[in-house]
């Protein structure tokens, strides 16, 4: 059975220098798949689809809102051409109603140990509209290694420069976070893989250099302190998202090869600067996301903000707008107060404003957006400063000798922008 | 002299860089090395340029702080070999 599984294309955030990630959710979907389904992966993001191409069944997986209308698009020709089409993925489960008019079958939740059903109805042509189990998560021992072999891993080296791998080392997250859905998509309940499962699958990656997508790493102290330890004889360099700031686990994150972390700074206060101070103690790099206009948010804060972020010398900065995703507090809210003024899911890739603030009017925080990339990146460029943060994992590399030089021949590959 | 070391440097970018196409004259030394009003260089461009300092003239860039200043034009990056040869 020829299985044609596709990542539909979305718009980059504005102000960013471009890149292109192998994604997560297809590989780790298609670890699901019984091994002799023939798959094909396309993302759009990087290739163009040929609808043409012979498939018995279309698979969607989309990640975000801002994917949504284009994977409705592909779905919509596929089906012109009688080819079935089932969707799944984070965006398929926000947008699941939208989502059933545009496909045959809709999966929803954790795909692990689910799929020979939902292959075996479609070879009986009994496919349901919906496969719901939203809340009926599969055992976290069920979660297979990701098939990297489906990616066209060429598509992904920059200039002789293979992109990060992406990874996951436990599902769950227990904090619920106002602008996050997370806790919708995934339960508040931590559900860690097992540490076999994971040093197995990390070293099964041909890649030195990773992204441990996890939600968050700070949810136990006692596993986060395993894991690392687990992976310090791997000599992997990783960046993630916030780690637990205490004097072991930092130093085991260091040693087990912790490059950079994305830590969220919402406030200007010490508590941030320690935090910062503390990750840069342990030759860990921290790129700040800030998300701009929540409801305290006035102007003169955030101007505050940006300068505070230099202050506390940042690596790197990537600012987003407060965007109202479905099955979220920030929508239930903006949306029952009547304050989202557009719903076109094409305008969700957050660095539109599409919702009234509270403290300005949209079109000053769209102004103060771009001002805050204006100013952080002024006196130090983005290339430059991504240069220094490449620059200290080739250093961790060398130190440990896990440094692999650049692909010769793929120093002219380079990203093109997608077009839309 | 700064300007045949400029007109050398553009070369040796150009080379290093394989910035195939481009011509020396076609680039203004003062114009900023990175953004769209300028040569349009990345994060990998400036790896390439501490190879090519390291490499041509001994010079060793290891994360100083006036990194950005260094790295702002041709001229820039000209005027601190020349500094550094001095010294």
């Amino acid at each position: 059975m020829k299985f044609t599984l596709i990542y539909p294309k979305w718009t980059k955030l504005r102000g960013q220098t471009e890149f292109h990630l192998p994604p997560h959710g297809p590989v780790v979907f298609a670890a699901t798949l019984p091994r002799d389904i023939e798959i094909t992966f396309i993302d759009e993001n990087l290739e163009t689809i040929d609808f043409n191409d012979q498939a018995d069944l279309i698979g969607i997986s989309m990640m975000l809102t801002s994917q949504v209308k284009r994977g409705w698009e592909i779905a919509d020709e596929y089906r012109k051409r009688g080819v079935p089409v089932i969707c799944g993925g984070i965006a398929t489960m926000l947008h699941a109603e939208e989502t059933s008019h545009h496909a045959d079958a809709v999966f929803l939740g954790e795909a692990e140990g689910r799929m020979e059903q939902v292959l075996d109805d479609f070879r009986n042509n009994r496919l349901r509209k919906i496969y719901d189990y939203l809340t009926d998560f599969p055992p976290i021992g069920s979660v297979g290694i990701a098939r990297r072999d489906i990616l066209k891993r060429q598509l992904y080296n920059y200039r002789g420069i293979q992109m990060v791998d992406l990874f996951h080392a436990s599902r769950g997250c227990r904090f619920d976070c106002y602008p996050c859905c997370v806790s919708y998509l995934g339960g508040r309940k931590f559900r860690p893989r097992p540490f076999e499962k994971v040093v197995e699958e990390l070293a099964a990656i041909d890649n030195n250099r990773l992204y441990i997508v996890d939600n968050s790493l700070s949810q136990d102290r006692a596993w986060e302190k395993q894991l690392f330890a687990e992976m310090i004889p791997l000599k992997k360099k990783w960046c993630c998202h916030p780690i637990d700031d205490d004097d072991e686990i930092l130093d085991l994150a260091a040693q087990a090869g912790a490059w950079f972390v994305y830590q969220a700074i919402f406030d200007i206060s010490d508590f941030i600067r320690n935090r910062v101070k503390r990750y840069h103690d342990y030759g860990i790099g921290v790129e700040g996301t800030i998300l701009l206009g929540l409801d305290h948010h006035t102007e003169d804060f955030i101007l505050r903000l940006i300068d505070f972020l230099l202050e506390i010398e940042l690596d790197l900065a990537e600012f987003t707008v407060l965007t109202p995703f479905p099955h979220t507090q920030a929508f239930a809210d903006l949306h029952g107060e009547g304050r989202i003024f557009s719903y076109d899911w094409n305008d969700y890739t957050c660095d539109k404003v599409v919702f009234q603030p509270k403290q300005m009017n949209p079109e000053r925080l769209q102004d103060l957006y771009d001002e805050a990339w204006r100013t952080f990146y002024r006196e130090k460029s983005q290339p430059y400063r991504m240069f220094e943060l490449f620059q200290k994992v080739i250093d961790k590399e060398m130190a440990d000798g896990s440094y692999r030089s650049q692909q010769r021949a793929q120093t002219n590959r380079k990203f093109g922008r997608a077009k839309q | 002299m700064i300007e045949d070391l400029i007109l050398k440097l553009k070369q040796e970018i150009i080379d290093q860089l394989q910035l195939e196409g481009m011509t020396p004259e076609e680039m203004d030394p003062e114009a900023p090395l990175f953004g769209e009003e300028g040569l349009g260089l990345d994060s990998i461009d400036v790896l390439e340029l501490v190879v090519l300092l390291d490499k041509n003239y001994g010079i060793k860039i290891r994360g100083p702080k006036e990194g950005p200043k260094i790295f702002y034009s041709i001229k820039t990056i000209a005027e601190y070999i020349l500094n550094q040869q001095k010294n």
